[in-house]
């Protein structure tokens, strides 16, 4: 035993009487850092502003950002990101290449001689097989920075459009349902919706787990209204539901009808707005056909509660009181996540919460917005809006409109045609074609795909068969495994970028400490990897991440992601700013497409709201009809299997794991069984419980509790030992081509 | 005589009834007993301090449970470091104002120095267990009964 029960004692009394004094007792930054810079914290998509101390040109400690939008307050994980994720011990500092192929060891050698090893087998590639064999696979994680000038140049220096990343895995369907029921991506409202909301409508999200600070603004809301209502809907009954007046659980994958049932109520009991409606919106149907409302109130028409129950199982007089809160309230605000998006229907789910505040007018006030909550803490803005996926190109362009590309090609000072017409492969298919030999070399950055790709069996065999060029941090990330060359990155505020949260909001990442060892920004590895494949110099005139800004921010001044406004002098000064932001003194917009607050909507448009995005100038409302998932238990894989995070690690643990007090919390992946199921397969707390599903079957040890629903088992994918990816399907959402991880059939029984 | 004879037969029957009940403790409740002794050695045992403080500081426990940290999962070892020292915060029953509370709560620290004055300790007014989510933040109450 490290510390006896006596010398606990004594510590205590003795951090008593020092802590008495006001004096700190031990810690690491005992004496004080010499300063503190300015950053944005590396976790999750809420986008905590955070101070990090330096002392000795050495990050000592971290701190909140009290002028951000967190006001000082950090969770866990970031309170205690410096200095154990930094200075890990397996931090890799060296750029390494395996020289006798994948099964050869990976061994340290000099930069030119990595780029060189990279940009070689690149070339060969490209020659012998075309710019479509190669690929960059990046990151919301990655800074805009790093994310514009990867798209810059594989669309413009390559000729390929095979720039994809996690944020296909996470939150393509929101973007999608965005586009669809506005015309535009991003979020309309902001955090400053959740103080003024007197509803919160929160489906799909554990938002205590995955975004403590937005879960502590929503508590602190209702603490200081103690009317303000919380729904929370959720088939587990996470800590969210803790502070809900209401907690609806549902049978997994039934959200499509719950949603359509709702709006069938709000018509019924008429608590719809007709003027909102009659004003701002336009109903289509299937791919876009044109419908009218009348149509619209018939098709819901026949989700009544009675037939929504025998669907989701909420007794129907739940669905009646949620429908009548959400429309009654003052000001209704939905919080919504991976429940929503991971699905085979998500776009779908997307359009229906939209549609919750079209039919009420719940939108473009305070506290009335539909708001996506975003799992990366730069997947908004480095890469939906830098369009680093294989459908766009920057600020809402897409590659299959010809007027986009050429935009895109004039404005870099391409020939017109530059930019290859089709789109590039998304995730899953840039994996599938990677197996199938068709891309033969990919650049992965900042993320570890051998650990989160659904249907890992199916997708470890393309990252075997494919050349890896990797940029890590972290020695234990899986996909090191697979890597040709790795290339040691500069973590966080050991190099300087923009992170873009949830809320549009653009805040600066300084840097603080230099890079550890031999690593360096990602920024010159992907100028000195461009250039030694052979990309036009003058395509790529950096010196610097600041250089990048300035041509975003320009490009950005042509449309409605004006941010022309956030300067790179502002950034430094300001902890973050909320685009659109047309010019320097503009101080960011709240409530976007709000006139008035808006300053892309004329100041004399004859309405208060523009949905300036679309064509029409209005929001679509959409009949989308239930549609079960793809895989639902059945009689041979009799549960339902989901995923999801637990609030102490965040993805892959590469950073959390190295966090004692975080790691110790979560050590390993386990199985939450409810104890009815548990007492009937007579499994007892502890026991090992294997889940088969029809692609593997692995065994975990049981938590029995009632978070999750009779019928319903959830496993964490943090644990590197238990891929539990293994055990989901692949099969995508038709439109936004993101993969179904929340639901998957499995049998599941006490190992033998 | 007499007197001495039934002082010592007092004496023998209170160390007795002492005795017994510490026996009696000990044999009823083996399991707490042993876990209050010690912390626990093998790190894969510290996952949840909650599990065994709520046998042996059920009061602290349920404090922590029912205050805004634990509504908001923010975990003993977040602010009290790890029994074996090795984590990243130290150890300490008490943590220190300045080193821990403040990474979080400094703009309201410095609110309330530039109020009050600077003081030398915030738990006498702002106990950091009992501080439950539906009341008011400066109001100190005696941990309640409820069972959870």
């Amino acid at each position: 035993m490290a510390v006896s029960r006596r010398e606990f004692l004594r510590g205590s009394a003795a951090a008593v009487a020092l802590s008495a004094l006001g004096v700190p007792a031990l810690g690491a930054d005992a004496g004080g850092p010499e300063k503190w810079v300015k950053g944005v914290c590396r976790y999750c998509g809420t986008g905590c502003g955070v101070l990090v101390g330096v002392k000795g040109g050495k990050a000592v400690a971290v701190k909140g950002d009290p002028n951000n939008h967190n006001e000082g307050k950090l969770c866990q994980k970031g309170a205690l990101l410096v200095p154990a994720v930094i200075y890990a011990k397996d931090r890799i500092t060296d750029p390494m290449i395996r020289k006798g192929g994948k099964k050869s060891q990976l061994e340290k050698v000099s930069w030119d001689e990595a780029l060189d090893f990279a940009t070689k087998r690149f070339k060969a590639v490209i020659a012998e097989s075309g710019p479509q064999a190669v690929a960059y696979y990046g990151s919301g994680q990655a800074l805009t920075e790093e994310s514009y000038l990867a798209n810059k140049i594989w669309k413009a220096g390559l000729r390929s459009n095979n720039v994809d990343g996690n944020p296909r895995l996470c939150m393509a369907s929101a973007v999608a349902g965005y586009l669809t029921s506005f015309g535009k991506d991003e979020p309309m409202g902001t955090y400053n919706d959740i103080d003024s909301a007197s509803c919160f409508f929160i489906i799909g999200s554990n938002t205590s787990e995955a975004h403590p600070i937005l879960f502590d603004r929503i508590a602190r809301r209702k603490e200081s209204a103690p009317d303000v209502k919380i729904i929370v809907v959720d088939p587990r009954r996470t800590n969210t539901a803790r502070i809900a007046d209401m907690h609806v659980p549902f049978k997994p994958g039934t959200d499509l009808a719950l949603l359509n049932g709702m709006a069938h109520v709000i018509f019924r009991d008429e608590l719809d707005n007709p003027s909102f409606m009659g004003r701002y919106t336009i109903v289509k149907k299937g791919a876009g056909e044109e419908a009218t409302l009348e149509e619209y109130k018939r098709f819901v028409s026949e989700y009544t509660p009675e037939k929504v129950r025998e669907i989701t199982g909420v007794p129907a007089e739940d669905v009646v009181k949620m429908a009548r809160m959400f429309a009654e309230s003052p000001a209704t605000i939905s919080l919504w996540c991976m429940g929503i998006n991971q699905r085979s229907k998500g776009v779908w789910a997307n359009n229906l919460i939209h549609n919750l505040h079209l039919i009420t007018g719940q939108i473009g006030r305070p506290g009335a917005t539909p708001l996506s909550l975003t799992g990366q803490p730069n997947a908004c803005g480095g890469v939906r809006d830098t369009g680093s996926l294989a459908h766009l190109l920057p600020a809402g362009r897409m590659v299959e409109n010809e007027k986009h590309r050429n935009e895109m090609e004039d404005f870099w000072k391409v020939p017109r045609g530059t930019i290859q017409p089709k789109m590039g492969f998304h995730t899953v298919a840039l994996f599938e074609n990677m197996a199938a030999g068709k891309v033969q070399a990919v650049f992965i950055h900042c993320t570890n795909p051998a650990q989160t790709l659904p249907h890992l069996n199916k997708y470890t065999p393309a990252l075997e068969k494919a050349f890896v060029a990797q940029t890590e941090c972290f020695m234990d990330a899986e996909t090191l495994k697979y890597a040709d060359v790795v290339f040691p990155a500069a973590f966080w505020c050991e190099t300087e970028g923009v992170y873009g949260c949830t809320e549009r909001r653009y805040a600066l990442t300084e840097q603080a400490i230099p890079p550890l060892g031999n690593s360096r920004p990602v920024i010159q590895v992907l100028l000195d990897f461009a250039r030694g494949v052979g990309v036009d110099p003058a395509l790529i005139p950096y010196k610097n991440a600041a250089d990048i800004w300035e041509e975003w921010r320009t490009l950005s001044k042509q449309g409605p992601y004006n941010f022309y406004g956030i300067t790179r002098e502002r950034l430094k000064k300001e902890s973050g700013i909320k685009w659109p932001c047309p010019d320097e003194t503009h101080p960011g917009t709240n409530l976007r497409y709000v006139r008035g607050d808006d300053p892309l909507v004329p100041k004399d448009h004859p309405n208060r709201i523009f949905f300036y995005g679309s064509p029409t100038g209005k929001a679509t409302i959409w009949l989308r009809p239930h549609q079960p998932p793809f895989e639902p238990a059945d009689a041979d894989y009799p549960f339902v299997l989901t995923t999801g995070r637990v609030i102490d690690q965040w993805h892959t643990a590469t950073m959390t794991g190295k966090v004692p007090e975080l790691h110790r919390a979560y050590p390993a992946a386990f199985v939450e069984i409810n104890p009815e199921d548990a007492k009937k397969l007579n499994i007892k707390n502890g026991d090992q419980v294997i889940l088969e599903t029809r692609r593997d079957k692995m065994a975990f040890p049981a938590r029995i509790t009632d978070t999750c629903m009779p019928g319903l088992v959830f496993c964490p994918f943090f644990d590197k030992n238990k891929l539990v990816n293994r055990l989901f399907h692949d099969a995508v959402d038709a439109a936004s081509k993101e993969p179904e991880y929340k639901i998957c059939a499995t049998k599941v029984y006490k190992q033998a | 005589m007499a007197a001495k004879k039934k002082l010592l037969l007092f004496l023998a029957l209170a160390l007795a009834l002492v005795g017994g009940f510490f026996l009696y403790i000990s044999l009823a409740f083996p399991g707490s007993r042993c876990e209050a002794a010690k912390h626990p050695e093998a790190p894969e045992k510290y996952s949840d301090c909650l599990e065994c403080h709520l046998k042996v500081t059920p009061m602290a426990a349920q404090d922590w449970r029912e205050s805004k940290h634990g509504v908001l999962l923010v975990k003993c070892a977040v602010c009290h470091g790890l029994p074996d020292g090795k984590g990243t915060v130290p150890f300490a029953a008490k943590p220190g104002v300045r080193e821990i509370c403040a990474r979080c709560h400094e703009p309201a620290m410095k609110q309330m120095v530039e109020k009050y004055g600077a003081r030398l300790e915030c738990e006498s007014c702002h106990p950091h267990h009992q501080n439950p989510m539906h009341r008011k933040a400066f109001e100190a109450k005696k941990p309640s009964k409820t069972s959870f």
